[in-house]
């Protein structure tokens, strides 16, 4: 197990440094000049053009600019954005709100949608199944944004029970309306996963066995039929994970949640790449370890899976 | 009995009315009942975003950092919240003979926040930084009609893109200003200009501190200013805090004590909050909102309506054969254009047609200049369509309308394109689409590179209410914003003249013959002129808005409980 898990770790390199180049040669490619569009209908003065080139180093070759980039993220120095603006403290401010959305989201997801489906499973047919494959179907037919008007409308402008919009410190509790829109939709993906690993491993042989031995319905479900019904979940709840940490950038633009979405949005329609850049990197580093937990999981539920 | 009973139930429903008030107030920031949750702090909170460039007035060429910056710094000439006319504020005097040379007087008594008194060094000291090309500031070229401007700001001779480096001014000193004494100072001309006084209340006019020139970097994001407002602090993608200065010498005084400048990522993030009182004022109404005038029965009285600087026009690229047109192919596709319809549905009546080629609410503004051109008429569109073929023009099988797709531009230029198709009809051997570009700087790279294949979108956002900003910058040959290259030597003399006239009046009506000009070659259609649609939360009061699109700091008043 330890060995494995460093030969994964050591294969993050090679993932990363190819990953990494490929971000900043496309940022390259992109057509426009980030700084063209930065002075309206008129033309910026070549003076500040030419400044801002020298000062972010556009004026380089890519592979000079690739590695000075690598340098400076290994060093731990993002420098400034194009605003001037410290990039390692705009995502310092920015991560904590997003992973703090996305933790919760995917809590909700997992909780409302295991359980969902493993009452619908346990009770194929019958009246929670029904009710949860309709509720789900409905959920899985709402695009985001129109769940997300639609709660802030109702318990932010109609009943006023929520504000809104989410306050710039974004406490755990005004962000639980937000993470229940993002979680929507997966935790219906979540609840038919459930619900079909349930359904069939219900018919397997160890838990006929289970029964057999005379154990207690609830050792059943809970001990044999969901650790190995779950394996498929986690999976899903797993790169779940990663693609949530990227933030969400519509769910933050109509709650104001000043995340890493929002960050990101604003620096790709700027081509900042000083920004775009570190979180891109970021962002796979966080699907490889994501997945990489989500593999050891895999040991601890199911014990014939072994790695050497 | 009767009397428990009867207590009993009075109590009852005012307990009853309390959890009922309690649950309709209970939106977090406010309290419960009618009491104004804003008096307490005297803090309101407005619509924001976050600025591109710090606090620096000379470096500052977007919205998001012009609002801000206006709240905080007064330059010698403000301009009228309701009229648009420019008035003095930190001058006493502006006084010129002969339109060259100003001499301005400040007033007696101005502070900066952090005590200095504000001198005619100050203002020198920052039209001299922000010309001098190697400081790279990017409204150097507002003061390029003074004398001298080409020893401190030289021009790289390839370019940007090219091996050269632009050479070392000679020197860092504009040669046309010069401190007289602590509050008067003299700025010659290179030529007259008699629009001169009116440009001062722009924000590159705006005078820095000495503070400043210790560590510019630094005072970008902590500036010391002579405005109404002081900063406060600046919560990067999240908000700005600006306070009411103590030392303001202005006459009108702020009434609030803060402005939260709260940024906004979704203007329908920030209109859920104003509707809900949580927000006090934004200037961004979304489209939702505005479709069927939803806002005005959401808002009700809450609602501000008005006119703004901003229009909206059409370019051909006139250095193009084949996109370039002729006069009268151009003037066919003014004509083919259906404004009223389009400014009605799309818009909601939130634009106005315009029929010249300035905004209605400038000085020297002359309804009627575009004239029969800029009014829908299908059958004299075919006319001047024929016309055009006859003089040898061939327009390509499609004709393109380009515009950038980051923002809310497809609905109009398709719609446009729909009414040019179906007035010219389908024997006009053309069709006019709608083509976008992803982003806004790819959009101006293709346009400022000159490749561009059709006609594109241009819109004018005044920059100091006077015809002659829409006319310099944007028609005169080689002018930094006529992205068509449209040229016209009678045109640019009739400009110059305009622009070396000493008398105001006929300056303006010199500027009005020379837009009359533009029928004749159409190089830009104009559309229509932007409305302001803009709303306050029920917990202030007095708001106005300028003809800028921006909040007048000075109007935002607290209700009284």
């Amino acid at each position: 197990m330890g060995r494995y898990t460093i030969r994964r770790l050591l294969q993050l390199i090679p993932v990363l440094l190819g990953t990494t180049f490929l971000i900043n040669y496309m940022v390259w490619q992109l057509p426009g000049d980030p700084f063209a569009g930065r002075c309206g209908q008129r033309p910026c003065p070549d003076s500040y053009v030419s400044a801002m080139r020298a000062q972010f180093g556009l004026d380089q070759p890519i592979l000079l600019q690739y590695w000075q980039f690598l340098k400076n993220m290994l060093s731990g120095n993002l420098g400034v954005d194009f605003n001037q603006v410290p990039v390692v403290t705009q995502l310092a401010d920015a991560w904590p709100i997003t992973i703090r959305l996305a933790l919760l989201a995917v809590a909700i997801e997992a909780v409302i949608g295991i359980s969902a489906g493993v009452l619908s499973g346990l009770k194929r047919g019958g009246f929670i199944d029904n009710v949860v494959t309709i509720s789900t179907l409905f959920l899985l037919s709402l695009p985001v944004f129109v769940t997300g008007f639609l709660l802030q409308w109702l318990l932010g402008v109609q009943f006023q029970i929520i504000t809104p919009t989410v306050s710039d410190e974004a406490p755990i509790m005004e962000l639980i309306v937000p993470a229940f829109v993002l979680a929507s939709l997966n935790m219906a993906f979540t609840a038919r996963l459930t619900r079909t690993s349930i359904v069939e491993n219900r018919r397997s042989d160890y838990v006929r066995t289970a029964i057999a031995k005379g154990l207690t319905n609830r050792r059943v479900v809970g001990v044999h039929l969901l650790r190995n019904s779950l394996i498929p979940v986690l999976t899903f709840l797993g790169t779940e994970v990663g693609s949530l940490m990227s933030g969400a950038i519509i769910t933050e633009g109509i709650f104001n949640i000043h995340g890493i979405g929002g960050l990101l949005y604003r620096a790709i329609t700027g081509q900042d790449y000083t920004i775009v850049v570190p979180i891109a990197s970021l962002l796979v580093l966080v699907y490889l370890v994501s997945n990489l937990l989500v593999d050891l999981l895999y040991g601890v539920l199911d014990p014939r899976i072994r790695y050497e | 009995m009767r009397v428990t009973k009867g207590a009993k139930i009075a109590a009852g429903s005012a307990l009853l009315a309390l959890g009922v008030a309690a649950c309709g107030g209970g939106s977090g920031s406010s309290g419960g009942g009618g009491s104004n949750p804003r008096t307490a702090t005297g803090t309101v909170y407005i619509r924001g975003c976050e600025p591109q460039t710090g606090f620096v007035p000379g470096n500052i060429n977007e919205t998001c950092g012009g609002t801000v910056n206006d709240f905080v710094y007064s330059k010698l000439v403000k301009y009228n919240p309701d009229t648009a006319a420019p008035e003095l504020d930190q001058a006493a005097s502006i006084d010129t003979t002969d339109n060259k040379v100003w001499t301005i007087k400040l007033k007696p008594g101005l502070k900066w926040s952090d005590g200095t008194p504000v001198t005619a060094k100050n203002y020198v000291d920052s039209w001299n930084y922000t010309a001098y090309s190697p400081n790279a500031q990017i409204g150097s070229s507002w003061f390029a009609d003074i004398v001298g401007f080409d020893k401190v700001n030289t021009a790289d001779p390839d370019g940007p893109d090219g091996p050269k480096q632009a050479p070392k001014p000679e020197t860092d000193k504009l040669a046309g200003l010069e401190v007289v004494d602590d509050t008067t100072f003299k700025v010659t001309l290179a030529a007259p200009t008699a629009v001169f006084r009116t440009k001062l209340g722009y924000i590159t006019f705006a005078p820095l501190p000495e503070a400043f020139f210790k560590d510019p970097k630094g005072f970008a994001s902590n500036p010391v200013t002579n405005g109404p407002f002081k900063f406060v602090k600046w919560d990067h993608n999240s908000q700005i805090v600006v306070a009411a200065n103590p030392d303001y010498a202005g006459v009108e005084k702020p009434k609030v004590k803060q402005i939260v400048y709260k940024m906004y990522k979704d203007d329908d993030a920030a209109y859920a909050d104003l509707v809900s009182n949580n927000l006090d004022f934004t200037e961004l109404i979304p489209p939702s909102a505005l479709a069927g005038d939803k806002w005005k029965t959401d808002l009700g009285d809450r609602a501000i309506e008005g006119q703004q600087g901003v229009i909206q026009t059409v370019s051909f690229p006139l250095f193009d054969k084949e996109f370039g047109g002729n006069a009268d192919f151009r003037k066919a596709i003014s004509l083919a254009v259906d404004r009223k319809t389009i400014t009605d549905k799309i818009f909601n009546k939130g634009r106005v047609p315009l029929d010249s080629w300035v905004s209605p609410i400038v000085e020297g503004y002359k309804a009627g200049s575009c004239g029969e051109f800029c009014t829908y008429d299908p059958v004299k569109a075919k006319d001047y369509l024929a016309k055009a073929k006859a003089a040898g023009y061939t327009p390509p099988k499609e004709f393109p309308i380009w515009y950038n797709g980051d923002s809310a531009h497809k609905e109009w230029v398709d719609a446009m394109a729909n009414s040019i198709n179906q007035a010219l009809g389908a024997d006009a051997g053309f069709t006019v689409v709608g083509r976008s570009m992803p982003t806004f700087d790819e959009f101006r790279s293709v346009i400022t590179e000159h490749k561009i294949k059709g006609m594109f979108r241009t819109g004018w956002q005044m920059d100091y209410p006077h015809i002659e900003d829409f006319l310099n910058p944007l028609v005169k040959t080689g002018a930094s914003s006529n992205d068509g290259l449209y040229s016209n030597k009678a045109l640019d003399e009739k400009l110059h003249e305009a622009d070396i006239a000493t008398d105001q009046n006929q300056s303006v009506s010199l500027y009005q013959e020379a837009e009359a000009m533009l029928a004749q070659d159409m190089p830009t259609i104009p559309l229509w002129s932007y409305g302001l649609q803009a709303g306050t939360s029920k917990w202030v009061t007095g708001v106005k808005v300028t003809p800028f699109g921006e909040l007048d700091p000075l109007s935002i008043a607290i209700k009284e409980a």
